[in-house]
């Protein structure tokens, strides 16, 4: 059985509406950030590969398995989806008790999967209480918990962190990074790129329907051969390596940081840039405390490469 | 310490009436009734009978065309009270067909996308946003009753030799009054039940429901009960009694089960009073979520 | 051929019947809790219900002598032929049947169900199962109650007539007309609800189809619900006025054909809706 989700050529079109255009993706195990303007198809794509529509052209599968297999597929794939509603009249552990009593469990190994997945995201005390009463974030948490209740082992996640508070934001991430880190395919969507970033090991950027980029984050950005990279050095005498770096025609922009100890320098050569750096540091003239990349997350990139005629959603 | 640019200023020209902002809600709620397709299709097939009845009033005044048609064929295109009760009839039965796909869609997506609190946030009472969306069911359900009822009204004395409008003067108002019985009535009805079930989808249906299932009960208690009083229930049949005494037609229906004047407009009264009750409790600028 | 057939059968040998049977029945139940036993269904057991409270009235009120048997059961049979089924199990069903898909997409839930490791056909069978069990439950409670009351307040010579005459057979064919008639109209409106956005009209059509059914040619009365049922009615309702139109007297179809007439065209439905569920999508945007 294959351990990836497989795009080949798939398209969507509603009517005369394109959803995404020839997509053809492979997505390993870990986590993958799905990022894009509104509207872009990031919905889509996650609705196509969850089954809950059809691809206009092209096949998916995921780890083998397509939704034809409903009791395999579904076993193995859990959707949190954003649509904010819910069956009428039931309480939060109703609502995933129900869904995992479709599994064929037992009652009572139902019940401890509840117990389980309640806890994990924070919600044992309200789970006796109706749903309709929940708060936006106590409703995206049992949207939550209703998708993990069964141990898939992809997970797929439209606006997870949608209508938290901070604190249940952080846990949240905490909890998608154990799962990544446990070796389940996670697929999240959001807008909250700073946060997903830190737990993210790939990244899809996609726009009008098209796949624009997709793969680690860091190769991603270097790929963006007309953005150079930007690197952030922290140092006792940022403005003396500022010229000195610009002593090299690679290096084409310089910013000092605010508070002075530092400075930005963007390079398109970057192994020249890291090589003539340890040069600098090898001489003793700057004592450098640090050296990071400053333009190699999931923001920058989209920025870059979508740029701001739409926001990350 | 804080400044302030003091560059701010609240809007403080003219504005219009509040009668004059009820019709503007009149308008949008037209416009969305007239949007779709089925609308047109509808109001399309409720002006068919119009145009037989048209015909047939060119025929029953035309003596070339009943010199044509022989002996008692010729009969059955008189032009009185009875052939104007029919043409009411089956345009206000078609009204209603047309009234259980637009009172829906001129009011469940307010409630159905909760944007009743932004429209009723607007300087507009709830008199006024029930009154508006009235307005245009008012209108709509005008263009397929009494308007062709009174055209061919209208035809009929022009075409005919005698000098025939002035001795039935009785049925033009008998079609203006039955036919705004019955739309005040289906339009105070259709916004209620369509506030009240909130899904378009299900609106329609429990229009429908809310006047054939009360008939149909009304006719059971009269056949259990042996009772006249079940027919208070049956909207058809009391408005179409209203309908024959309006415009002075023998009435057709058996004489036992007779209702007087007072009772069915107690009865319709007492409708349109339940669905008052249930637009003061649906439109609302609030809604409560019992968790 | 005779691969394709062999192939066929093992595959049906290897299905996972047994997990089938357990996701069918638990989802029937949830259901079943869901639609049956909450107070926005409370219309429906006031549909199933009227005709009973006024039989209620009739019992502690009216005075009932032997003469007039005949006439309470004319009575009751005009409330069977003329209520329930054009009326209370019609708009009943359509009420239960077209929310457990398209009442599900308008409140935007159904990917729940689309997401559960549940086979799509089995969901709608299921589905369809606690629909038929909920309005069988509801109208056959009350007509079985419709037939006590009207014979109870005879004493004596009402239960003669159950129990040595006519009765008792009565009872079963009106018990076995609901039964057919939820099943019948389910299906039918449960295949609407998923070809419309809005089944409501469609549903009118079907009223009217199965009005004028009686005077359209016998091939095309094959293709209603309610001219297998009218064979099926032990006593002839006179109806005057419209009435009479529903009632038209058509060539007699024995009883077995007419109920397998019906579950041929139930089956029909039903296996055209499998086909259809398989391909829905959720474009909650549209719905």
């Amino acid at each position: 059985m294959s351990d990836q989700i497989i795009f080949e050529d798939v398209s969507k079109f509603y009517g005369e509406v394109l959803g995404v255009n020839r997509i053809t993706l492979s997505i390993p195990p870990g986590i993958t950030t799905l990022v894009g303007p509104n509207g872009s198809g990031k919905t889509t794509l996650m609705n196509l590969m969850t089954g809950l529509i059809q691809p206009s052209r092209g096949r998916l599968s995921v780890l083998g398995l397509t939704p034809a297999d409903a009791t395999e597929f579904f076993s193995a794939v859990g959707y949190c989806a954003q649509f904010d509603s819910f069956p009428r009249n039931i309480t939060g552990w109703q609502f995933v008790y129900d869904s995992l009593m479709l599994y064929g469990m037992e009652k009572a190994m139902a019940a401890d999967f509840t117990v389980e997945a309640l806890d994990r995201v924070q919600l044992g005390e309200a789970a006796g209480r109706r749903i309709a009463g929940y708060s936006k974030g106590m409703r995206q948490k049992i949207r939550l918990a209703q998708s993990i209740a069964h141990h898939p082992r992809v997970l797929v996640l439209d606006e997870p962190l949608n209508g938290l508070d901070p604190m249940a934001r952080a846990e949240s991430m905490a909890l998608f990074e154990d799962l990544g880190r446990q070796g389940m395919h996670v697929i999240i969507s959001s807008h909250i790129l700073d946060e997903v970033d830190r737990i993210s090991d790939r990244v899809i950027l996609i726009t009008g329907g098209y796949l624009i980029a997709e793969g680690d984050i860091h190769q991603v950005r270097q790929e963006v051969h007309e953005k150079p990279m930007q690197v952030l050095i922290r140092c006792d005498r940022p403005e003396v390596l500022a010229s000195r770096m610009f002593s090299v025609n690679h290096c084409v922009e310089a910013r000092l940081h605010a508070d002075g100890k530092g400075v930005f320098l963007r390079t398109s050569e970057l192994d020249q840039f890291y090589s003539m750096l340890n040069g600098i540091a090898a001489e003793g003239l700057i004592k450098i405390d640090s050296v990071a990349p400053a333009d190699d997350d999931a923001n920058a990139i989209y920025q870059y490469l979508i740029g701001t005629e739409g926001s990350a959603s | 310490m804080a400044v302030y640019k003091r560059s701010y200023r609240a809007y403080e020209g003219p504005v219009t009436s509040p009668a004059e902002r009820i019709l503007v809600l009149a308008r949008y709620a037209w416009a969305e009734a007239w949007a779709s397709k089925i609308t047109i299709a509808l109001f399309i097939l409720c002006l068919v009978p119009c145009l037989i009845s048209l015909v047939g009033i060119y025929a029953a005044n035309n003596p070339l065309v009943r010199s044509l048609i022989n002996g008692k064929a010729s009969e059955l295109i008189n032009v009185d009270a009875g052939f104007f009760l029919k043409v009411l009839s089956g345009q206000c039965w078609l009204a209603l067909v047309l009234l259980s796909w637009v009172a829906p869609r001129v009011i469940t997506f307010d409630l159905a996308d909760s944007a009743l609190p932004i429209l009723l946030s607007h300087p507009i009472s709830r008199f006024g946003y029930l009154f508006g969306k009235f307005l245009a069911l008012f209108a709509t359900l005008s263009i397929v009753t009494w308007i062709p009822c009174l055209g061919l009204f209208i035809y009929q004395g022009y075409t005919s030799t005698l000098p025939w409008m002035a001795g039935n003067l009785r049925i033009a108002f008998g079609i203006l009054a039955g036919s705004f019985i019955w739309i005040i009535l289906l339009s105070i009805l259709g916004l209620a039940l369509s506030a009240w079930v909130k899904w378009r989808v299900v609106a329609t249906g429990v229009i429908f429901a809310a006047v054939f299932i009360p008939a149909g009960v009304g006719a059971i208690a009269s056949a259990v009960l042996r009772t006249r009083w079940g027919f208070l229930l049956n909207i058809p049949y009391m408005i179409t009694l209203v309908w024959q005494r309006l415009l002075g037609a023998p009435e057709h229906f058996n004489t036992d089960n007779f209702l007087p004047n007072g009772s069915i407009a107690c009865m319709l009264t007492l409708a349109c009073l339940v669905c008052f009750a249930m637009l003061n409790q649906r439109i609302r600028a609030r809604e409560v979520v019992r968790g | 051929m005779a691969s394709s057939m062999a192939t066929m059968r093992e595959r049906l040998s290897q299905a996972p019947w047994g997990l089938w049977w357990i996701q069918g029945y638990r989802l029937t139940r949830i259901e079943l809790r869901r639609n049956l036993f909450s107070w926005r269904a409370a219309w429906i057991y006031f549909l199933a219900f009227v005709p009973t409270f006024i039989l209620l009235i009739h019992l502690v009120v009216d005075r009932h002598s032997g003469n007039s048997i005949s006439e309470d059961t004319s009575i009751l049979a005009g409330i069977v032929q003329l209520y329930y089924i054009r009326l209370g199990v019609f708009f009943g069903c359509l009420g239960i049947f077209s929310r457990l898909i398209r009442g599900e997409m308008i409140e935007r839930s159904i990917h729940f169900y689309l997401l559960s490791p549940v086979r799509r056909e089995l969901q709608l069978l299921a589905k369809f199962a606690a629909g038929s069990i909920a309005a069988i439950l509801l109208f056959a409670s009350a007509i079985l109650a419709n037939f006590v009351l009207v014979y109870v307040g005879f004493g004596a010579a009402g239960s003669d007539y159950i129990f040595n005459g006519p009765g008792l057979g009565q009872m079963e064919s009106y018990l076995a007309i609901i039964v057919l008639a939820c099943l019948g109209y389910g299906a039918v409106f449960l295949l609407l609800s998923m070809m419309f956005r809005n089944p409501t009209p469609a549903a009118m059509l079907v009223l009217g189809w199965e009005a004028i059914n009686p005077i359209l040619p016998s091939l095309l009365q094959k293709l209603s619900v309610a001219s297998y049922l009218r064979h099926l009615m032990p006593v002839q309702v006179g109806a005057e006025g419209i009435f009479a139109l529903l009632t038209v007297k058509t060539e007699p179809v024995p009883a077995w054909q007419a109920t397998l007439g019906l579950m041929a065209l139930i089956a029909v439905v039903l296996f055209y809706s499998c086909l259809r569920i398989r391909k829905l999508e959720i474009r909650y945007t549209t719905d």
